[in-house]
């Protein structure tokens, strides 16, 4: 009798110093101030490795800067979005974070208009109109842009040469990337024109059907009517020929393996595999991606921001720090990894004049006006697993579903 | 005749404070990373638990929600379960065979135990980026080498009939624990009883049967029950390696908690569908516990009954 009453009274004490435990670490560890009185801000990164010294150094800067405010960098690396998830779930967000997938985050944020507002007009339009769309949601701004990458055409310039094609130009329609497909495609040297990820990137793959006119949903939300409109059923239509042709693979990742093989003449994706490409000794070029008859091509813009936590004690200084973020200095100080998001440097920059960079920032004025589903509907990631799922059915070769049908499933 | 009767009372008292004081990292560390967390994602699994906003307190419509409207909780459970009942078996045997194979001895068998167990010290994230490359289905080298034989291997990772295998392949990478247990419990066997087995007559694979294997009975039970555990929670290889594809073939119950908790941001659902999963390990575990009287066999059991009997 004796001993099941004290292993009961041994579980009672855990559980209570548990609960106990559990109550004192949601105690605030927010807006603590430094011993000397300056005001402690925590700026969370998800960059690695270079990155984090570069931002570190650009930081200790701030701080010299500024006697009263002392950042603290906290770089969370590939497992941000879960760190962040908990850091906030437990009501211990950063004051200042990266981010990009805004409407999943909204409620811990602090909307941020009326700070941008004290700034002045000049403020708001130095940045590349089209970000700031990625950095709100519905009508509130809730970061401020630190850089972006559009998606560009990147080619094979050995291939296209050994194949006697030229370089693409801006301005070239879907035709003409099939057209230099075929030509490139060689089965027996295992060449082959173009290549896409087999299971896209919901979000990523909007853009092409952007460019022929439709999208996944309306302003209302609505799948019924656009993601299985006549126009977007032609799109997935148009991919999956491609790959019944044997002009074009699918990628197991997002292609850049495949594009590094050497054995793939064209491919589409954002600025992070330019140095890769380099490294690799690859001859590329890059180009627009390309248009559906006279409708201008567009890019889903992958965009980073800095945004501030609702729960943040010091707001007006977090907000100081995330204007030297985003501030020239900044920009510029970046410039080796990161395209920057104001005019003034890519003026000051000349960026137009590069050949390479110019494709960034010549798809990101295409891009103007188009918010990614994401951004207008309220459960954005179940709804891309579903898509996610379809599109696979559509080009996977075990299934290779009429994209008809499957874009109805969905939808309907 | 009074302090002789105090004396040991006081060392007992003393001798069951000692002990308590020298574990009490362990018992901090066990409430604070392990039973606290455990009590509360138990908590979590009652309430509606966003990141961000308020949480809402919902009783049991959490694990309502999971078996009457949630497909892929159904689709999921029967992929691990699938996923387990290859994986265990393969694993244990794969594990036998190599621990079999080093306790052999022959010139520089240290090497080939180290080459073994090597892989089992490489990180799940290493194994799976690893076994991507490997995987490839056009520029892998299982392929390549496969197409030296002359047969055109599989699209390993396209393919969803063939993407369970993948993962079952790339996780038996792991089996050096396994394998490491198993060859210590064989080396333990004393060497009379081979030598006793040959006089009589028996040849190796006699006495494999019928004195490796039920020496070693209580380490396979061990060993059934660990992979058993680590199958139904394997999580890196799919996060990794598929991300539950192709076509969710991989989509297993690990994965499916992990993004209803951090990427659909559903931390009740998620609790909610790990404490099933916890429930799930914990009858499987008693089942094979149970089952274990039937085929496992201690030593000390046999030396009871034969004191027994004498009695009798």
């Amino acid at each position: 009798m004796n001993v099941p009453k004290k292993m009961k009274l041994f579980f009672l004490f855990t559980i209570v110093v548990t609960l106990l435990l559990s109550a004192c670490s949601s105690s605030d560890t927010n807006g603590e101030k430094a011993e000397d009185g300056k005001v402690k801000l925590r700026f969370a990164t998800w960059d690695v490795g270079d990155d984090v010294e570069l931002q570190q150094g650009l930081i200790d800067e701030f701080n010299a800067k500024n006697s009263d405010i002392e950042v603290v960098l906290e770089a969370y690396g590939g497992d941000y979005d879960t760190k962040i998830t908990a850091g906030i779930g437990a009501k211990d967000a950063p004051d200042i974070m990266y981010m990009w997938n805004y409407p999943q985050y909204k409620d811990a944020l602090e909307p941020l208009d009326s700070y941008i507002k004290d700034r002045g007009e000049e403020y708001k339009s130095n940045f590349y109109e089209a970000l700031w769309n990625y950095n709100s949601v519905g009508e509130d701004i809730y970061g401020l842009p630190v850089g972006y990458t559009t998606h560009v055409v990147y080619y094979n310039k050995d291939l296209f040469d050994a194949a006697g094609l030229e370089y693409p130009q801006a301005g070239w329609t879907w035709e003409d990337l099939q057209a230099a497909a075929k030509k490139l495609t060689n089965k027996d040297k295992k060449i082959t024109g173009f290549a896409f990820p087999g299971q896209p990137d919901p979000y990523d793959f909007e853009m092409y059907l952007w460019g022929n006119g439709a999208s996944y949903v309306d302003n209302k939300g609505k799948l019924d009517g656009n993601l299985n409109s006549k126009k977007s059923i032609e799109t997935f239509t148009m991919f999956q020929n491609m790959l019944e042709e044997g002009t074009a693979i699918t990628t197991e990742g997002w292609g850049d393996t495949e594009m590094k093989s050497g054995k793939v003449g064209m491919f589409i994706n954002g600025a992070w595999y330019l140095s890769a490409f380099t490294e690799a000794g690859i001859n590329y070029g890059v180009v627009e991606i390309p248009a559906f008859g006279n409708n201008p091509s567009a890019s889903i813009v992958s965009s980073s921001g800095i945004a501030m936590s609702k729960d943040s004690k010091h707001k007006e200084a977090a907000f100081k720090f995330m204007e030297f973020w985003t501030g020239e200095q900044a920009n510029k100080a970046r410039l080796s990894f990161e395209l920057p998001v104001l005019k003034s440097v890519v003026e000051s920059e000349k960026l137009q004049e590069d050949p390479i960079k110019k494709v960034f920032y010549n798809m990101l004025e295409q891009s103007e006006g188009y918010t990614p589903t994401s951004f207008v509907t309220e459960d954005w990631s179940k709804l891309s697993d579903e898509l996610s799922l379809v599109f696979e059915q559509i080009f996977n070769p075990s299934t290779r579903v009429d994209p008809k049908e499957a874009l109805n499933s969905v939808a309907k | 005749m009074f302090t002789k009767k105090n004396k040991p009372k006081k060392f007992t008292l003393v001798r069951k404070r000692v002990p308590f004081l020298f574990i009490l990292p362990w018992i901090i560390g066990f409430i604070v990373f392990t039973l606290g967390p455990l009590v509360f994602s138990l908590i979590m699994s009652l309430f509606d638990w966003p990141i961000a906003g308020e949480t809402k307190f919902i009783g049991f419509d959490n694990f309502k929600t999971m078996f009457t409207a949630d497909p892929q909780f159904y689709d999921s459970l029967v992929i691990t379960l699938k996923f387990a009942l290859i994986f265990v078996p393969l694993n244990l045997l794969v594990a036998l065979v190599l621990a079999l194979l080093i306790t052999q001895p022959i010139k520089g068998i240290k090497i080939f135990r180290t080459i073994f167990y090597l892989p089992a010290v490489v990180s799940g994230v290493a194994v799976s980026i690893i076994w991507g490359w490997m995987f490839n289905s056009e520029y892998g080298v299982l392929n390549y080498i496969l197409s030296l034989l002359g047969i055109e291997g599989p699209d390993w990772l396209i393919d969803p009939k063939w993407a369970i295998i993948t993962i079952v392949i790339a996780s038996a990478w792991g089996v050096g624990t396994m394998m490491l247990i198993f060859y210590t419990d064989i080396k333990g066997i004393p060497y009379e009883m081979y030598e006793a087995a040959s006089i009589d007559g028996a040849g190796p694979i006699r006495q494999f049967i019928s004195i490796t294997i039920p020496t070693i009975t209580p380490t396979i039970l061990f060993n059934v029950i660990t992979s058993v555990i680590a199958a139904l929670q394997q999580l890196t290889l799919v996060l990794l390696l598929t991300g539950g594809g192709p076509l969710k073939s991989t989509y297993f119950y690990g994965l499916f908690v992990y993004n209803n908790a951090f990427k659909h941001h559903e931390l009740g659902y998620a609790s909610a569908n790990a404490w099933f999963m916890f429930i799930i390990i914990l009858l499987l575990t008693m089942l094979i516990f149970k089952s274990s009287s039937a085929w496992v066999f201690y030593e000390a059991e046999v030396k009871k009954e034969r004191k027994g009997r004498k009695r009798k």
